[in-house]
């Protein structure tokens, strides 16, 4: 095989890896260097689709890191608006695959977390995965007592790889924390919550808080944790019915059950906002299972995030445009967003994006209609590049970012069902029902 | 694919003399191993050895000689377990190579995982020219030999089935040197659970098979 292949391109990457000094064997970054060209046999169509579009556009963006790294430089880029809408939702995808593990490996995996082996412990147990989950991938079971189980499984010293990543992601962007283009609080944020994500044991927490607090949602299942089997690299969950967007919609839902999910999905996210002041921020459209009588599932709560910003605060403003009603009311919202450090004339660059934002989920006015048709793909754009524009402050208060990640997201999966839901009388019967989910009793 | 599978040795006919010569064979090992997991290789002695198999220790001099033997009759049945383990098992038989090199080892750490103070100090030992656990050593190399052509076998179907270019024989000898280099690292590894041997044994593995299948970077 004659190498006519060698292009600037692998000879850049070779380059760049050679100078980062990577261990292949002890990063993550190395990991996903590595499977680049390990890809076939594991997830070929994803693969490939991965090679040929997003990837390249990643790396190219991003000056070839990717893994955990990619997500601290998809936030940076996404600071200085170079990505395009449309690669979100492959990026979302991207965010944390670990390499994939054969049937051997993950056994082994589990004995090492568990002190045995899945057979041992389950009545069965499938070697082969169903779904890859953020760092490891998923494998149903079915527990000694007969419940159907989803066990997900982590790659095996992944955490380690990860805090390698960090250290070295630190030392290259020490210019630009110095600089501020790199903002270090959200880089503070990120290593804190993807560390998190790699702790099973948070995320059983997280399905237990969001079990308890939105059982009044009686149409959403949410997966109950299996505590003795289960561990800071195992997770054993219920399994939950439900297919993912992509599939369900190729059933040809109807509009009404489209309606129904979209005005659910809107009420999820809502209540998770106001009642629970925590989301989850995993915005994989994976994560979300939908049934033909319009149950949802929703999973993977690895990524979650609790909110001390005045959520509530900045959705009644949005709704109502308070920033309008002069400068004091101004400033308090602008001081709910950006956080208090910012100063009001830099801040006020802001309420441009705050009203085209408003005029999007909550539209006003006599000639307009409340119900919000997410099918639109301009408003898609719009919201994305409201998003951005958001995003794009450097001084932005960093859970900020994170409400307004999960919103994009919500208006994603919105758009690719088709929804048609008025946001505004989802909000208030949300925010002013007396407790979570007690409009349906 | 048969045809091309290792056996372990042959079983010949044999009386209940023999028999029972390998039945105390095999209890004093397993009265060797708990005590060599209890106070180490170093701190047991042949008196407690042949106490807690229930036997004179003229007897126990009678099978192995010393300390040293134990552990060679210990390795050779470790090869028994694993080639036993390997051709009992149809869904790691079927499996992709690098699957199945990777459980060879793996079940072979995970054996040797109550023995982890007695392999160290047989480590040390076999540094030693003069040790029956040198390398150098004729049975040892004998075990060894069985060991290659158990590899040599698994390779060649995967020579046969294309997953792998023709390695010949070197391509077992280049695995048994990987195999000891994983137990190497899986001795001083200090992660939870020894994952960090886990991790490198998969990359090394997928990364190995790779690069003989495409004959080099593809990226």
């Amino acid at each position: 095989m004659v190498n006519s292949k060698i292009s600037s391109g692998a000879l850049t990457r070779g380059f760049l890896l050679g100078k980062l000094g990577l261990k292949l064997a002890g990063s993550y970054l190395g990991y996903q260097a590595q499977n680049l060209f390990l890809g076939e046999g594991e997830r070929p169509q994803r693969q490939a689709r991965f090679q040929q579009q997003a990837s390249r556009r990643v790396r190219e963006e991003l000056g070839h890191l990717k893994g955990p790294a990619m997500k601290i430089g998809q936030l940076v880029s996404l600071g200085s608006g170079a990505f395009l809408p449309e690669a979100l939702e492959e990026l979302a995808n991207l965010q944390m695959h670990a390499p994939g593990m054969h049937a051997s490996l993950a056994r082994a995996q589990f004995k090492c977390v568990l002190g045995k082996y899945p057979e041992e412990l389950f009545r069965e147990f499938d070697p082969e995965p169903f779904a890859a989950a953020s760092l490891g991938q998923v494998h149903r079971g079915i527990t000694r007592k007969g419940d159907a189980v989803a066990i997900k499984i982590q790659y095996p010293a992944i955490r380690s790889a990860i805090e390698n990543d960090f250290k070295l992601f630190r030392s290259l962007t020490l210019p630009g924390r110095v600089t501020g283009h790199v903002p270090a609080a959200l880089l503070g944020e990120f290593e804190r919550g993807t560390l998190e994500e790699t702790n099973y044991l948070q995320e059983a927490q997280n399905l237990e808080f969001f079990r308890k607090e939105l059982k009044g949602l009686t149409y959403l299942s949410i997966p109950r944790v299996y505590h003795e089997l289960s561990g800071d690299r195992v997770l054993t969950m219920s399994f939950i019915e439900g297919a993912p967007l992509r599939n369900f919609l190729k059933e040809k839902p109807s509009v009404a059950v489209r309606n129904l999910l979209g005005e659910r999905l809107v009420e999820i996210y809502y209540t998770q906002l106001h009642w629970l002041k925590a989301i989850h921020a995993d915005q994989h459209p994976g994560n979300y299972l939908f049934q033909p009588d319009g149950r949802i599932g929703l999973v993977d709560f690895g990524c979650v995030k609790r909110l001390r910003i005045e959520a509530t605060e900045i959705m009644n403003s949005m709704v109502n445009r308070s920033w309008r009603a002069g400068d004091a009311a101004a400033r308090r919202f602008l001081g709910l967003v950006e956080g208090v450090k910012m100063p009001l004339h830099q801040a006020r660059k802001l309420l441009p994006a705050a009203e085209a934002s408003a005029d999007f989920l909550f539209p006003q006015g006599p000639s307009a209609n409340p119900v919000v048709n997410f099918c639109d793909p301009k408003l898609l754009e719009l919201a994305a590049s409201n998003s951005k524009q958001v995003l794009r402050n450097r001084l932005l208060n960093p859970e900020y970012l994170f409400v307004s990640r999960a919103e994009l997201g919500v208006v994603h999966l919105l758009h690719e069902l088709g929804a048609k839901v008025n946001m505004r009388a989802v909000w208030s019967r949300v925010s002013t029902a007396p407790a979570v989910g007690h409009h349906h009793a | 694919m048969k045809s091309n599978s290792v056996k372990p040795r042959p079983k010949e006919r044999r009386g209940r003399r023999a028999e029972n010569k390998d039945k105390t064979k095999q209890a004093i090992l397993e009265a060797a191993l708990r005590l060599f997991a209890d106070k180490g290789f170093y701190h047991t002695t042949t008196k407690a050895i042949s106490r807690k198999a229930g036997i004179a220790e003229g007897t126990l001099f009678n099978y192995f000689r010393t300390k040293e033997d134990l552990a060679l009759y210990f390795f050779e049945r470790e090869l028994d377990a694993v080639i036993e383990w390997y051709e009992g098992d149809a869904r790691i038989r079927r499996a992709a190579l690098p699957e199945r090199l990777f459980a060879i080892i793996q079940q072979s750490l995970d054996r040797l995982a109550p023995y982890e103070e007695f392999l160290g100090a047989v480590y040390l030992r076999s540094l030693m020219p003069a040790s029956k656990l040198s390398p150098w050593n004729l049975e040892n190399q004998e075990r060894h030999l069985r060991y290659l052509r158990f590899i040599r076998a698994i390779l060649a179907d995967a020579e046969a089935a294309e997953e792998i270019p023709p390695v010949g024989d070197f391509g077992a000898y280049a695995f048994g040197l990987l195999h000891l280099a994983m137990i190497t690292y899986w001795l001083q590894d200090g992660s939870r659970g020894k994952e960090q041997t886990l991790a490198l044994l998969d990359r090394c593995l997928k990364m190995g098979t790779h690069f003989l299948k495409n004959g080099g970077w593809e990226w």
